[in-house]
């Protein structure tokens, strides 16, 4: 029988010969990202939308970022923003470096006058004429829109469209990276020859919602490579634009560590409850009514890693940190030292009118800075209450992300929930979040012996066997404690209101289990 | 800003003589950064600037509200110019470039207004304006 001769797959010798497209830094925080590692070289682009989207402060801090004297960047202004007007905003911004105008790194040209007295292919020929003498490796035309417009008036859809694909082709040749920048509407994208024409769309859009905006990009197309799809938050400051990613630059951390250490809260008794305490990189979430020690467990967690080595970060969006230092400090848990020493960073997050990922950026970037093992988000709530109206859609999603990527990452993070005790059920959250966490303690108030009491239930753990022994606990000067072995002499104590399932035991005048914690 | 004004024409006047020009040397500083100015701005952009920068001098120096701006960017001479002395002339000529030069410092900075003028003149002898020496960059 012949033997076949085995098929050769096209893709070894197709991926030795694939040509290597270099990607240009965009300048812009977070966007290189979402564009799947920047701009590609000899690219024709466009970055589209409506006036005070950060159109032109994108190209700017493009043009700033790749610039220099022997590879420049032409910049060319048409019947816009002139350029000197643009020169004096554009220089607010922190990635405005004069000395790559003075070098001539970057020069600004005025197409106007081309643009009013004459047709497209004047307007062609000089773009073509200063290339050609200049000798970019950048280039951007800004507006374009207002040279198609005029265009318009005196050209065929022909002559437009032959005009778009010389200058492609001219730009490409010439071995420029190049940006149109014009306004458009999203219905133009389906008629419009150019969105055709374009390697990348970059679409900025400006959106109310309520008394906030929330500025939102766009990677419509990049050719070549794989961008992050989906509208992704930008904002605009001193800096100029930052782009906060919808993966929030978490995309290829590293996975969990298949044998996973037991790390302590820093209460011994419910480390026991927990198998002998939570799971590296594990989600616990803390689920209880106001009062309950949601936040000392909380200080007592992060209290515990600083003990052991781990650095930590708080965020916190209720209390005030100086709330957190001095409960700490009425439990003999110093957190001022391990801050001092950038062990520990609280974050007290109250950002209004901020985007999740803006938020969760910020945390992200503290865990980098501190190398942070422990998370604390104390609360969701809290958290989700301070984000502007428009951005608490996004939250569970965001949160979900980012507990994914962090807890992937082997980071352990602790988040408080605040729950209301209702005396008939014990309601875990009222909040669809336990899907995003592996393990669940609950605490409640019950009414024992015509007291308010405490009690915490681990109601679930992922990575394990757990104690299902209901725990009355107490808040003291060390902070949680939990008291008593289980009771058997109630029943129904998860419902707030047990009853007694025996004669009541004879007490004398009985204390309150809790002393006042002192400061 | 008028001290750098009055350098940078003198420096102007000295290369006009040794290329044999002979408008005032203001009109030649302002002609000089025409070009660089027009491919920033436009001619249009250009002219709207002199304009501005001839109406507040001709507040200060009465003769300068006869010069005109051509279509092109240059400035045209009065007639009664040739009845003017020397110091009415060098004022007129230390106020219009002095005033140029303030707008562009009030629009882009002095930065870049320097590297302006260095681009135009690379061999000038002074490379800072009057509020570098913590001089008003008002004219007085």
């Amino acid at each position: 029988m012949k033997k076949h001769k085995k098929a050769t797959t096209p893709k070894e010798p197709l991926s030795k010969a694939r040509v290597p497209i270099r990607k240009l830094p965009t300048g812009v925080r977070g966007l290189d990202e979402i564009a799947g590692g920047g701009i590609p070289e000899f690219s024709f682009n466009m970055i589209a939308g409506m006036p005070g989207c950060g159109k032109t402060t994108l190209a700017h801090q493009f043009v700033f970022a790749n610039a220099t004297p022997k590879k420049p960047a032409i910049y060319f202004t048409v019947l816009g923003e002139p350029a000197l007007k643009m020169l004096r905003y554009q220089q607010q911004y922190s990635f405005f470096d004069e000395s790559k105008l003075a070098s001539k790194a970057i020069r600004f040209l005025n197409l106007s006058d081309v643009v009013l007295e004459k047709d497209l292919n004047a307007v062609l020929e000089e773009i073509m004429k200063q290339v050609t003498a200049l000798n970019p490796s950048i280039v951007v035309v800004d507006s374009f829109r207002t040279v198609v417009r005029k265009a318009y008036s005196g050209a065929t859809e022909v002559e437009m469209q032959s005009f778009i694909h010389r200058l492609s082709q001219f730009l490409a040749s010439w071995q420029a990276t190049t940006f149109l920048v014009g306004e458009y509407v999203e219905e133009e994208i389906r008629d419009n020859p150019l969105f055709t024409f374009v390697d990348g769309i970059f679409w900025l859009s400006q959106v109310p919602e309520r008394n906030s905006v929330v500025r939102k990009l766009q990677i419509m197309k990049l050719r070549g490579q794989a961008s992050v799809p989906g509208l992704h938050t930008i904002r605009i400051s001193d800096t100029g634009l930052q782009a906060f990613s919808r993966t929030l630059g978490l995309l290829g951390t590293k996975t969990k560590p298949a044998r996973r250490r037991r790390l302590s809260l820093g209460i011994p008794d419910l480390d026991k409850m927990l198998g002998g305490g939570i799971l590296e990189g594990d989600s616990l979430l803390v689920a209880g009514p106001s009062g309950t020690g949601k936040s000392a467990l909380a200080t007592q967690f992060i209290a515990e890693g600083l003990r052991h080595g781990e650095p930590a970060i708080m965020a916190i969006f209720e209390e005030r940190p100086q709330g957190y230092t001095d409960r700490a400090n009425t439990f003999g848990l110093n957190l001022k030292s391990p801050q001092q020493t950038g062990k520990l960073e609280i974050l007290y997050l109250r950002p209004l009118d901020l985007s999740v990922d803006e938020t969760m950026q910020a945390i992200l970037d503290a865990i980098k800075r501190v190398g942070a093992k422990r998370l604390v988000i104390d609360s969701l709530v809290g958290f989700e209450m301070a984000l502007a109206p428009g951005f608490r859609a996004d939250f569970r999603e965001s949160l979900y992300r980012m507990i994914g990527a962090l807890t992937g990452a082997g980071i352990t993070i602790l988040s408080t929930v605040e729950v209301e005790d209702s005396f008939t059920e014990l309601q875990f959250s009222h909040y669809a979040i336990s899907f995003l966490t592996d393990d669940i303690i609950r605490l409640r108030y019950v009414e024992i012996d015509g007291q308010l009491r405490k009690i915490l239930v681990v109601v679930k753990m992922r990575g394990g066997n757990h104690s299902k022994d209901i725990r009355e606990y107490v808040i003291t000067a060390k902070g949680m404690v939990v008291i008593h072995p289980r009771r058997t002499d109630y029943y129904g104590l998860i419902t707030g209101i047990p009853q007694r399932t025996g004669p009541r035991k004879a007490q004398e005048n009985e204390a309150a289990p809790e002393p006042k914690a002192t400061k | 800003m008028r001290d750098y004004a009055q350098r940078l024409i003198a420096y102007a006047a000295q290369q006009n003589q040794s290329s044999g020009q002979d408008h005032p040397a203001a009109f030649g500083v302002c002609e000089k950064l025409r070009e660089p100015l027009a491919s920033l701005s436009g001619l249009n952009g250009f002219r709207s600037l002199l304009s501005r920068a001839l109406a507040l001098a001709g507040d200060e120096v009465r003769w300068l509200r006869a010069v005109h701006i051509k279509a092109d960017g240059s400035l045209e001479c009065p007639a009664e110019m040739s009845e003017l002395d020397q110091k009415e002339i060098s004022d007129g000529e230390n106020a219009l470039v002095a005033q140029l030069l303030g707008l562009l410092v009030t629009f882009i900075g002095e930065p870049l207004t320097l590297s302006l003028v260095r681009e135009v003149w690379p061999g000038a002898p002074f490379n800072e304006t009057a509020s570098k020496k913590k001089e008003s960059n008002q004219i007085t």
